[in-house]
């Protein structure tokens, strides 16, 4: 049997095992494992690779990020960090017709700068801000249509934890990543705050207005959070001015939220326990699925599928921009069931070399980090469509008094808000580049 | 009750120790940091932070096993869990519980090869010259008890499926 018949079959069994429930990461590793075993005709060169591959996997100075910024997003929310955002949020914006739920977009995009996880900031902001939004008349709808998209923000605005893996799938300088992806997730805040603006236009019964605060107190109400400001600047400009790797970015913010919230009062023992072992519980799921995926990789690489499935692709004689729409499509359905960083292990060993083979007028590091930008918010979308997206569960698990009718209603405005702004940014690269090729 | 308090209580206390050395971790990398941006003030950063902070937070993510074993925190797709039925998915459930316990018995295994391979080379890191042998023999406690967790997970698994009943906590499939 030749490596591509046989790196078929084994996407074909880990497919069916992901939908009977196995574990992802334990399909990936099991996959990987027997297929190399098939491969080599032998047990031995995977069980000699994994005497160390777990231990470098797991203490990969790259993946270190990943329980820093879990840990980092418990101690914001720990730390009442969420709802002083909040606030803030709202003296700025809730004047605005709809401004409760902007405001909530605003402060999502807050905690998302300083959180890599979509899923903990839907929590977090869900938690915070769907009372208030309960309490001035918003309805279910468009409430939980807001905090499904404001969660997305928590990965599309930088840091990212599906970003730095990409960036070591493709080999990409993750500071460059974030700053391309720095104008995607600014432009889908102001999407959903102008998506809310039309549904509250069409329904204008929708949610009260808030009296406008003067700009003096909105400015000292900004000032008081300062040590959150602080925080913020650390983490981004560093990694941005490029002083900061994204690990050490991670664990200033890590200590600088942890110090906020013991300073704020926000953290006992019963908080800090509880902190350590969700991060302790995600981590571990994450890493077992770095671990798995890196290994289903290396038997996909000895396959020689990823190479000659990319040939065939190419040969077809379809445009770049037909290949890369029928791609980000492909995410776009996948995303619901799948979670989104098993599909990035899963997918870009065989997408990217193909992308990178195509000619989009590009550079190939652009191209690499405007595909990266792509398949991130694709991804995201998949995370708000109904009926399996994974933060539509986390809104209807906090939010019992909104059916799931009223839930899978409200987000469709944003889904569309999403899709015309990926067209955007497929149709127009030098969006996504121009602060790249301001810096470098 | 006795298994079952003494395996949560080891996951747990693994998962706190873990915590508490990423935690160290992260001081380091702050502290090394605040060296670096203070070069002109007569401060340094620390030496080799990269291979240190590695070492503890592979050894971190080992302690935390044990928990996301024990509180089902692997992600799962339950798309058709409701055409699967109850029964079905309790056997399947019980299958991955021990294709699982056999990974993680392999894990150990395999790792503890790996630490006496290092052992026997002598192998350091790159600047702090400190031989890799003490990470490895640091993971092997916390790699022994997930594989005993996974043994202990299989074994509710299997009498889910001969009770009838969910021994196991609900899959928590976060992402």
């Amino acid at each position: 049997m030749s490596g591509i018949t046989l790196g078929i079959i084994s996407f074909v069994i880990l497919l069916g095992m992901v939908f009977i429930r196995v574990p992802i990461g334990l399909s990936m590793f099991t996959c990987g494992a027997v297929g190399m075993w098939v491969i080599t005709g032998s047990p031995m060169p995977v069980l000699n690779h994994l005497k160390n591959v777990t231990y470098s996997t797991f203490s990969s100075y790259d993946f270190s990020v990943v329980p820093l910024f879990l840990l980092m997003g418990q101690f914001a929310a720990f730390g009442g960090i969420s709802t002083k955002l909040f606030k803030v949020a709202e003296n700025w914006l809730g004047h605005r017709k709809g401004g409760i739920a902007m405001a909530t977009i605003g402060a999502c995009a807050g905690f998302g700068a300083i959180c890599g996880s979509s899923m903990a900031t839907a929590a977090t902001m869900t938690q915070v801000a769907l009372p208030e939004l309960k309490r001035n008349g918003y309805s279910g709808a468009l409430s939980a249509g807001t905090l499904a998209a404001g969660g997305t923000l928590g990965i599309l605005i930088p840091p990212s934890i599906i970003l730095i893996i990409y960036a070591s799938l493709a080999e990409q300088n993750i500071a460059k990543l974030f700053l391309c992806a720095f104008i995607p997730g600014l432009l889908a805040a102001l999407g959903y705050m102008l998506t809310i603006r039309i549904v509250v236009w069409f329904r204008p019964s929708e949610g009260t207005v808030l009296p406008r605060v003067p700009y003096g107190q909105r400015l000292w109400n900004l000032v008081r959070v300062w040590d959150i400001l602080i925080v913020f600047v650390a983490v981004l400009g560093g990694i941005y001015g490029g002083f900061f790797t994204p690990t050490e970015a991670s664990a200033f913010g890590a200590v600088g939220t942890g110090l906020i919230a013991w300073a704020r009062g926000g953290m006992n023992g019963a908080n800090l326990r509880e902190a350590i072992l969700y991060t302790a519980n995600v981590s571990a799921m994450m890493f077992f699925i770095l671990l798995g995926a890196g290994l289903y990789n290396s038997f996909l690489a000895l396959s020689q599928l990823p190479q000659e499935a990319a040939t065939m692709v190419i040969e077809l004689g379809l445009g770049p921009w037909v290949i890369l729409s029928i791609m980000l499509v492909l995410y776009f359905i996948l995303g619901g069931p799948m979670d989104s960083l098993s599909m990035i292990l899963l997918t870009i060993p065989i997408f990217y070399p193909i992308i990178m083979k195509l000619d989009f007028g590009l550079t190939p590091e652009e191209t690499a980090l405007w595909f990266g930008i792509l398949v991130l918010i694709s991804v995201e979308v998949g995370l708000i469509s109904p009926p399996v997206g994974m933060n539509l569960f986390i809104i209807q698990s906090m939010a019992r008094h909104i059916s799931t009718g009223e839930i899978f209603r409200g987000v469709v405005p944003f889904i569309v808000s999403d899709a015309t702004r990926t067209a955007i940014l497929v149709a127009f690269p030098s969006i996504t580049l121009y602060l790249l090729r301001l810096m470098y | 009750m006795g298994v079952s308090s003494f395996v949560e209580g080891l996951a747990r206390w693994l998962a706190y120790l873990g915590g508490a050395v990423l935690f160290v971790g992260s001081i380091l990398t702050v502290v090394s940091v605040i060296g670096r941006a203070f070069i002109f003030a007569g401060l340094s950063p620390i030496a080799g932070d990269y291979e240190i902070v590695e070492a503890l937070s592979g050894f971190a993510v080992f302690c935390f096993l044990p928990i996301c074993q024990l509180r089902r925190g692997h992600v799962i797709v339950d798309l058709f869990t409701n055409a699967m039925g109850p029964r079905l998915v309790r056997l399947v459930d019980a299958l991955s519980e021990i294709i699982m316990a056999i990974v993680l018995i392999v894990i150990a295994w395999r790792l503890t090869l790996g630490f006496q391979d290092k052992l026997r080379y002598g192998e350091t890191s790159f600047i702090r010259q400190f031989p890799i042998w003490w990470p490895y023999f640091a993971c092997l406690l916390p790699a022994y008890v997930a594989a005993l967790t996974g043994v202990y997970t299989s074994a509710l698994a299997i009498g889910s499926v001969a009770t009838g009943r969910d021994l196991l906590p609900e899959h928590q499939g976060v992402e």
